[in-house]
């Protein structure tokens, strides 16, 4: 048995091995079978990464990418701020200086109707950051708020969007159908506003293969992304299917032109306008003050990437309906969260709605740990890019499936278990959760939905009908909250005003007291002088007369 | 040649792999370990025949496997090494002197526990507090747990205790307790090493390995990998993640098959980690002890726990169910002892009701079939002693057993929020009872048919004699040096093509072995 080479041989034996692994790099990839095998690198580790561009159809949240994202628009926003910036991030257009809106202002809490709420939010802010109490406190004070709602298909086309709008701008005040985008590259049915465009190249965060670079890197939440040359045009015409919809006073139309452009915005069909727009990377805006109820934007001269447009009123509540069809919330991963907070700077958002989880849901499946990961990580996105705003998780809604073998509807039973995993995940990153598929049941549930024709016969998607009835609960779920503030305030109002009054009838008790001390003293100083006159006796009768 | 040039940020790169990355900690799967292990190799060929040299080398470059492996946790470890040098010496002169080391060993116990504690339970506590709404303040969930800190804590405390016992002497310098606690290739996973039998190998004056140990290691590092890195992975993420997840619909059928697969992927995941270790331990010269023998192949819950994770439960048996007073204490004791010692072995996986109800399962098991044992006469404590009818149905019993034992742990590994820990077991079990139809294996082979292929290849290995191991090992051996090193080429080139195949699967690389959460 040889046993002195041994240690010689672990090392000869791994140099080997090594050798062997590198020798192996030179086979190239091919192909057995229909199995790909690549290419061996064992010292991939040593190289720089040339992998940088990896297909993606399922997005996952890399939150190094964010940090460096975020950085730009920081620098981005810090750029626009310095005086010296020579090229404009705003273009303005203004026709007529709209008055601030009108409204009555809710001064107490008798101004709201009383009414009966179905489903109050669970707030976890357990780390004090009030942004969900700020956002009541801005509503109750009549400050003009922004709201996010991005969701799946239930919301596509305003469902539920716009009874909500309708219901907050009703008490509250605001105009307008908030952001539409400039194209989407299929065709839907949108009551709250006429859109039509043409000649545009527009892009889906769903199917980011097929977007050219440029423009991947470039979408915000609304998911679509319009690129075009001269042309292209979009035309915005707000509707009257809903109340307060009309009688915008103000557009913020969102692009970016990287090279030097010329576009056209042409109000109704005698204003119109001309931007010469100077080549930068930043999102900028062209914001238009006037009557814009039909606002048409055209592009002249070179090449513009149009994010939409923003139809509203100076001030008031604006409700921005940001679905995408089939996402389960993962795009916003797909997104560029440069564009996102540059965009949140200018708009300024107050109320962030993540309503998802119809996408994911299977029948009878009770774990979703998996997804409520997805959703701390989508919860954290949404911080990081909208920093000021309060988030809400909007839990999965209720759905029915036909049984194959009795051809009826049954529940899916699954909606209990992924709306606790939605709210679990709320919980640990402590922002607000609202309960969809209980206030649906306390409406009956799917069955009622359908019956009441408030549901498509899929007893998965609501309609309009039906999502007025879950938006009038949401609406409710706020408007509970601004009643308790206000109740809140005033209860501390009242009790400062009673400590207020308590306070000055002490102090005057103290000033009755301090004016007898000072007439006792003065009597005290006088009695002397009456007892050398003579008077004393009588003094020293009313005394034993006291005693008495 | 342009396959092996660089470009210039060669050097950066050589720097920030040699520092700790928590992002990819360093295991004995990956290249960056196989050039370690030469660059290491290179220095312990110099120095084979000078032990003193030779410990400190080994050592420090253990040290530094653990630093790359959990940072600056190695500074606990270090602590942990000290404190229980100083306490063994200290229990050893006590010992000598005739008076009562309790103390001593006591606070060996309680410095362990309490760290093993922390890192452990903390979270849990948190989590229940935070649960209550008293919260806010507290969050544990940035705080990593030291890689293999189990580990290292009870071979420190089994330790003291064998010195107490008086079955080892206390070691006479810091650095050999040092090498003894930290040594590299079973510093993550085990095989827990038993004092007595590793410090010969420390004081021996030359260690030596032969043709045939040489084998046996290329033999279980090859082994080890195809099992760690190959079926486990595999299983994992093509079939048994997916399915639990319920990414594959809601059939009972799959529901079982995924979890004979969980069955599968965590054997191979524990027991190829830790053959890599043996075998990388046994290339230097060194002897770990066996850690698992086909342990699906047990007949009972007794034999099982013979086969599976054999140094824990020794160390278990050794030093928890013998401290609880063993079975010197009527047959009554011994059975709750036996229970006992299970509930708190399924507990210092994690705290929480899966593990727990892991612990009650196997500790009743255990218990029940001493029972059994005693009151029939023909009962046999191993397969072996049984007939090949009886030995087989027992088989198939303990495996599904186990198998549900195992269930709890992948509900466990869910990390499910509190109240909702049994969830993934709940829905398991109903989607067996409620919807099972043989008919769904038909899409459950179309949709992942390869996954499990891998697993029934994985179960028939298994089942394979034991003799076929020792025919292929001296087959290797017989093979030489060319032959073992085209298997180990060959099997690295199939790991790395299966984890590119996974990655492009899935999208998500491979993570850490399963059982290093514990």
């Amino acid at each position: 048995m040889k046993k002195s080479n041994v240690n010689i041989r672990i090392a000869g034996f791994t140099l080997a091995v090594i050798l062997g692994m590198v020798g192996l790099g030179f086979i190239p990839s091919f192909k057995i079978f229909g199995m790909d095998f690549e290419r061996v690198d064992i010292l991939a580790s040593l190289r720089a990464d040339s992998s940088a561009e990896e297909a993606v159809a399922d997005y996952t949240a890399n939150f190094d990418l964010l940090a460096q994202e975020l950085a730009i628009a920081e620098a981005h926003i810090n750029e626009a701020d310095t005086m010296a910036d020579p090229i404009p991030v705003r273009y303005e257009w203004i026709v007529e200086r709209a008055p601030k809106v009108r409204r009555e202002r809710l001064h107490s809490k008798d101004m709201l109707p009383a009414l009966q709420y179905i489903e109050d939010f669970e707030d976890f802010d357990t780390l004090a950051t009030t942004r969900f109490d700020n956002f009541i406190a801005k509503l109750a004070n009549g400050e003009s708020v922004r709201i996010a709602f991005m969701g799946d298909s239930f919301v596509e086309g305003d469902i539920l969007t716009c009874d909500l709008r309708q219901e907050l701008q009703s008490r509250f005040g605001g105009r307008g159908a908030g952001f539409i985008p400039a194209d989407i590259p299929f065709s839907t049915v949108r009551k709250t506003i006429k859109r039509t465009s043409s000649n545009w190249n527009t892009y889906s965060v769903m199917k980011p293969k097929e977007a050219p670079d440029a423009v991947r890197e470039r979408l915000y939440i609304s998911g679509y992304l319009a690129e075009g040359r001269a042309g292209a045009t979009t035309r915005w015409q707000t509707t009257d299917a809903y109340t307060l919809l009309d009688s915008c006073t103000q557009a913020r139309i969102l692009l970016i032109s990287r090279d030097t452009s010329r576009v056209e915005v042409v109000l109704g069909d005698t204003l119109r306008n001309e931007f010469m727009i100077a080549g930068d990377e930043r999102v900028r805006e062209i914001y238009v003050a006037g009557p814009v109820d039909d606002i048409r934007l055209r592009v002249l001269e070179g090449s513009v990437m149009c994010y939409g447009a923003s139809m509203e009123a100076n001030g008031g509540v604006t409700v921005d309906n940001f679905s995408v069809r089939s996402n389960n919330g993962h795009a916003i991963f797909g997104t560029s969260a440069t564009v996102n907070r540059q965009v949140d700077e200018m708009l300024g958002y107050d109320l962030v709605v993540l309503q998802y989880g119809l996408n994911i849901m299977q029948q009878w499946q009770r774990v979703y740990a998996k997804y409520r990961d997805q959703v701390r990580d989508m919860i954290a996105y949404a911080e990081s890019c909208f920093p000021n705003a309060a988030i809400v998780v909007v839990g999965v809604s209720d759905r029915w499936v036909k049984n194959a073998e009795t051809n009826a509807y049954e529940p899916i039973g699954s909606v209990d278990a992924l709306t606790s995993y939605q709210r679990a995940a709320a919980d640990s990153c402590n922002v607000a959760f609202w309960n969809t598929s209980r206030v649906m049941q306390h409406l009956g549930g799917m069955p009622a939905f359908v019956s009441n024709n408030w549901a498509a016969k899929d007893y998965t998607h609501i309609n309009y009908a039906g999502g007025k009835r879950v938006a009038s609960a949401f609406a409710d779920a706020i408007c509970h909250r601004v009643l308790n503030y206000l109740f809140e305030r005033e209860e501390a109002e009242r009790i400062e005003a009673e400590q207020q009054a308590a306070l000055e009838a002490e102090l005057q008790r103290q000033r009755e007291l301090e004016l007898q001390e000072s007439l006792r003293q003065q009597v005290d100083s006088v009695t002397p002088l009456i007892e050398a006159v003579g008077w004393s006796n009588n003094v020293n009768n009313t005394e034993e007369n006291n005693e008495e | 040649m342009e396959f092996l040039q660089f470009d210039s940020g060669l050097w950066q790169r050589v720097v920030s792999l040699l520092k700790y990355d928590p992002a990819s900690p360093l295991t004995l799967a990956t290249g960056f370990f196989l050039f370690s292990l030469f660059v290491f190799a290179l220095g312990y060929v110099i120095i084979k025949r000078r032990p003193n040299l030779r410990t400190w080398y080994v050592t420090l470059f253990s040290l530094y496997f653990y630093y790359k492996l959990s940072g600056l946790y190695l500074l606990l470890l270090c602590g942990v090494a000290l404190s229980d040098f100083i306490i063994g010496k200290r229990v050893a002169r006590r010992l000598q002197e005739g008076r009562s080391t309790r103390g001593c060993v006591a606070l060996s116990v309680a410095i362990n526990v309490a760290i093993l504690a922390y890192f452990k339970a903390t979270g849990f506590f948190v989590g229940l507090i935070d649960n209550l709404y008293v919260d806010g303040v507290l969050n544990f969930e940035g705080v990593v747990v030291p890689a293999g800190v189990s580990f290292f804590v009870f071979q420190s405390i089994a330790y003291v205790v064998d010195i107490s016992r008086g079955t080892i002497k206390p070691l006479g310098r810091f650095v050999d307790y040092l090498f003894l606690l930290s040594f590299f290739p079973k510093m993550f996973l085990g095989p827990l090493v038993k004092a007595k039998d590793f410090i010969p190998q420390i004081e021996a004056r030359e260690v030596n390995v032969s043709r045939e140990d040489f084998g046996r290691a290329v033999t279980l590092i090859a082994g080890g990998l195809l099992k760690y890195a190959v079926i486990a992975s595999a299983l994992g993420a093509l079939f048994v993640n997916p399915a639990f997840n319920g990414e594959l619909g809601n059939s009972g059928v799959v529901a079982l098959l995924a979890i004979y697969g969980f069955t599968m992927q965590i054997y191979c995941d524990f027991s190829g980690y830790s053959d890599i270790a043996v075998g990388v331990a046994l290339m230097m010269g060194f002897r770990l002890p066996d850690n698992f023998d086909a342990p699906y192949k047990s007949a009972t819950i007794t034999e099982f726990w013979r086969r599976w994770h054999i140094s824990l439960s020794t160390w278990l048996k050794e030093y928890l169910y013998i401290a609880l007073g063993g079975n010197r204490r009527g047959s009554l004791r011994t059975y709750l002892n036996l229970f006992l010692t299970m509930v708190l072995g399924g507990l210092w996986h994690g705290v929480g009701i899966c593990y727990m109800a892991w612990g009650v399962l196997h500790g009743l098991a255990l218990a029940l079939h001493k029972v059994w044992l005693k009151i029939i006469p023909w009962a046999k404590k191993t397969g072996a002693e049984m007939h090949p009818i009886v030995r087989f149905a027992s088989t198939l019993i303990t495996l599904h057993i186990v198998a549900f034992g195992w269930l709890l742990f992948a509900s466990a590994q869910q990390r499910p929020a509190l109240g909702e820990d049994l969830a993934l077991c709940r829905d398991m079990i109903d989607r067996i009872a409620t919807n099972f139809h043989i008919a769904d294996i038909v899409p459950a082979l179309e949709t992942s048919g390869v996954a499990i292929a891998i697993m029934c290849l994985g179960y028939i290995l298994h089942y394979l004699p034991k003799r076929l191991n020792f025919k292929i090992q001296s087959l290797v051996t017989r093979s030489g040096f060319i032959g073992q090193w085209l298997l180990i080429v060959v099997v690295i080139w199939i790991v790395m093509q299966c984890s590119a195949m996974l990655v492009a699967e899935t999208g998500v690389a491979a993570g850490l072995p399963m059982y290093a959460d514990y």
